[in-house]
């Protein structure tokens, strides 16, 4: 091996550089974009049910940062990124039993799992207002 | 040359060979989710229907048994589906010797997080201020 | 061909956005060093063409030390076949004699010029210029060691595909006369025993990319369930027992890059999620 030329590596041609986004690719990545957001969000969940534990005063402080503009900005992506991991994960349990894998049926449940989506955050948007007067 | 490129392919590719395991981690994480479908759709649609009550009467829905117990469902099942999604996505993208310390990080955080949660919905059903009172 | 439509039926089907061409991500991003990509050379269009089009080709030469660059070349439609293999011919025979790429049967059944046209892998001979963006975008199969221009190193992916052990398994000795099967489990074989190892479905597989090293791809689990499938094969224990594993098998995320990509429309995420289930169902 002594004196033989080191030859350099191959390159490798570029992957998420140039491939094109489709749906099956654009929803997965949403899917686990809206999984790792809702986990940090379900810290909040823990922080709400200690500040009611602590008392009124504890509580009242949360609920102010969550009515504050930022809180709400941040709890309606939250609400749309669950209803999309929600609706996305009934589409991966339909998968789990085989079922649902023609083309047509995974770009028709994809569509739908993105209206349904928008849909369920619109009506949780306008019954939150509702309920609030 | 590195060691590596002196396997033969097939070494390479075979590895360490099959863990013959993986089911598990994969089942428990479905299982979770079907769990979560009502539980969460349950926790939400009782958030917007009690959005305007005051903290007491938040206090009198979250003391009482029944939500209690769909609460403590929650938290494990949302925990555990935590625990379980997380470790899928690191094993994904780390892999250095980063990862352990990640994996054991996050695993800890979701057990005390759960835990956390639980003790404190049990303070609010029995009625004791969780710190000395506010 | 080109859709107007937001379903897409079958994989023959192109995207259809102008915008969205790429995820938002540095060009180079994540590219070691010597994978960079710079701008190359701009080749002379034909004299006297009125129907040309414009291709930007990956070109690697392993021999000049250089990193890969993008050529750019002029293709004269009117004296070129319809597709995207023609075109290349075309440029090697009247253009550049140095481009490489692998090619064969010429008709969509050997696998050989199989590349990423446009952002998506497909066929080169099957894949129609008039398909092809304005400026027609040929690089090669995503994430693989390239050898030359768009010649990839298939090497490890088709060590993947031998490892789970593509060949008939039996315990029972061989019979006198061929080993019999109904009809209807010859059906089961349908839609998998046709993949002609192109590989466009592993290299557009992101978990692929991220862990090609491990996870077995789309291809090879493939035909893991067309082994597993086939009723004379007697080591379906076996070979799940290989293939039950937290990186071999279940880094399969059911992302369906691969379904959307086969130019043979065969259904890779399918198999793949039959052979999680006959897992599931030897577990109870």
């Amino acid at each position: 091996m002594e004196g033989k030329a080191r030859k350099p590596s191959r390159p490798r041609s570029p992957n998420i550089q140039i491939y094109r986004p489709q749906l099956t690719s654009v929803l997965s990545i949403a899917h686990r974009i809206t999984g790792i957001f809702l986990s940090l969000c379900s810290m909040s969940v823990v922080v709400w049910l200690v500040a009611a534990a602590n008392g009124p005063a504890s509580y009242i402080r949360f609920q102010g940062v969550i009515g504050s503009w930022l809180g709400q900005i941040v709890l309606l992506i939250a609400v749309f990124g669950f209803f999309l991991h929600v609706c996305g994960g009934i589409r991966h349990l339909i998968w789990d039993t085989a079922h649902g894998f023609e083309l047509r049926h995974i770009y028709i449940s994809g569509w739908f799992v993105i209206a349904t989506s928008l849909m369920l955050t619109l009506v949780f948007w306008i019954a939150s207002r509702m309920v609030w007067g | 040359m590195k060691r590596y490129d002196l396997l033969s392919p097939r070494g390479r590719a075979s590895g360490l060979g099959s863990a013959n395991a993986g089911f598990g981690n994969w089942w428990m994480e479905r299982v979770t989710a079907i769990a979560l479908v009502p539980l969460t759709i349950w926790f939400a649609g009782s958030l917007i229907t009690r959005s305007s009550d005051d903290y007491n009467e938040v206090i009198g829905w979250l003391g009482s048994p029944l939500t209690v117990i769909l609460m403590v469902l929650l938290l494990t099942a949302l925990f555990w589906h935590i625990a379980l999604g997380l470790q899928v996505v690191i094993d994904d993208y780390i892999h250095s010797a980063a990862k352990i310390w990640v994996l054991l990080t996050v695993r800890f955080a979701c057990l005390l997080l759960g835990l956390t949660g639980i003790i404190a919905n049990l303070y609010i059903a029995f009625g004791v201020p969780m710190s000395g009172g506010a | 061909m080109k859709t107007k439509s937001i379903i897409i039926s079958s994989s023959e089907e192109l995207p259809r956005t102008k915008f969205f061409k790429r995820f938002p991500v540095p060009k180079n991003f994540g590219i070691s060093t010597n994978s960079r990509i710079k701008r190359g050379q701009t080749w002379p269009s034909p004299a006297g063409a009125t129907h040309l089009k414009t291709f930007e080709i990956y070109r690697f030469d392993p021999d000049s030390g250089n990193n890969p660059q993008i050529d750019t070349y002029e293709v004269d439609l009117d004296d070129c076949g319809p597709m995207v293999l023609d075109a290349l011919i075309w440029i090697k025979n009247k253009v550049d004699s140095t481009l490489t790429f692998r090619r064969s049967c010429r008709e969509g059944v050997c696998g050989s010029c199989a590349m990423n046209m446009d952002g998506t892998n497909w066929l080169a001979c099957t894949r129609a210029i008039d398909d092809m963006d304005t400026t027609a975008k040929i690089y090669p199969l995503t994430n693989m060691k390239i050898i030359k221009d768009l010649v990839p190193d298939l090497t490890h992916v088709f060590a993947q595909y031998e490892i789970i052990e593509p060949w008939l398994q039996t315990k029972t000795p061989a019979p006198d006369r061929e080993r019999l099967q109904t009809p209807e489990d010859r059906a089961k074989l349908d839609g998998y025993y046709e993949c002609i190892l192109c590989f466009c479905c592993t290299s557009g597989c992101p978990s692929h990319w991220w862990n090609g090293d491990r996870f077995l791809g789309p291809a090879a689990l493939l035909h893991a369930w067309r082994w597993l499938n086939d009723s004379r094969d007697e080591a379906k224990g076996e070979r799940l027992n290989q293939l039950e594993d937290p990186f071999r098998l279940y880094r399969c995320h059911t992302i369906l890059n691969c379904t959307r990509t086969c130019p043979k429309g065969l259904n890779p995420g399918k198999a793949i999620a039959e052979i999680k289930k006959m897992i599931a169902d030897r577990k109870s």
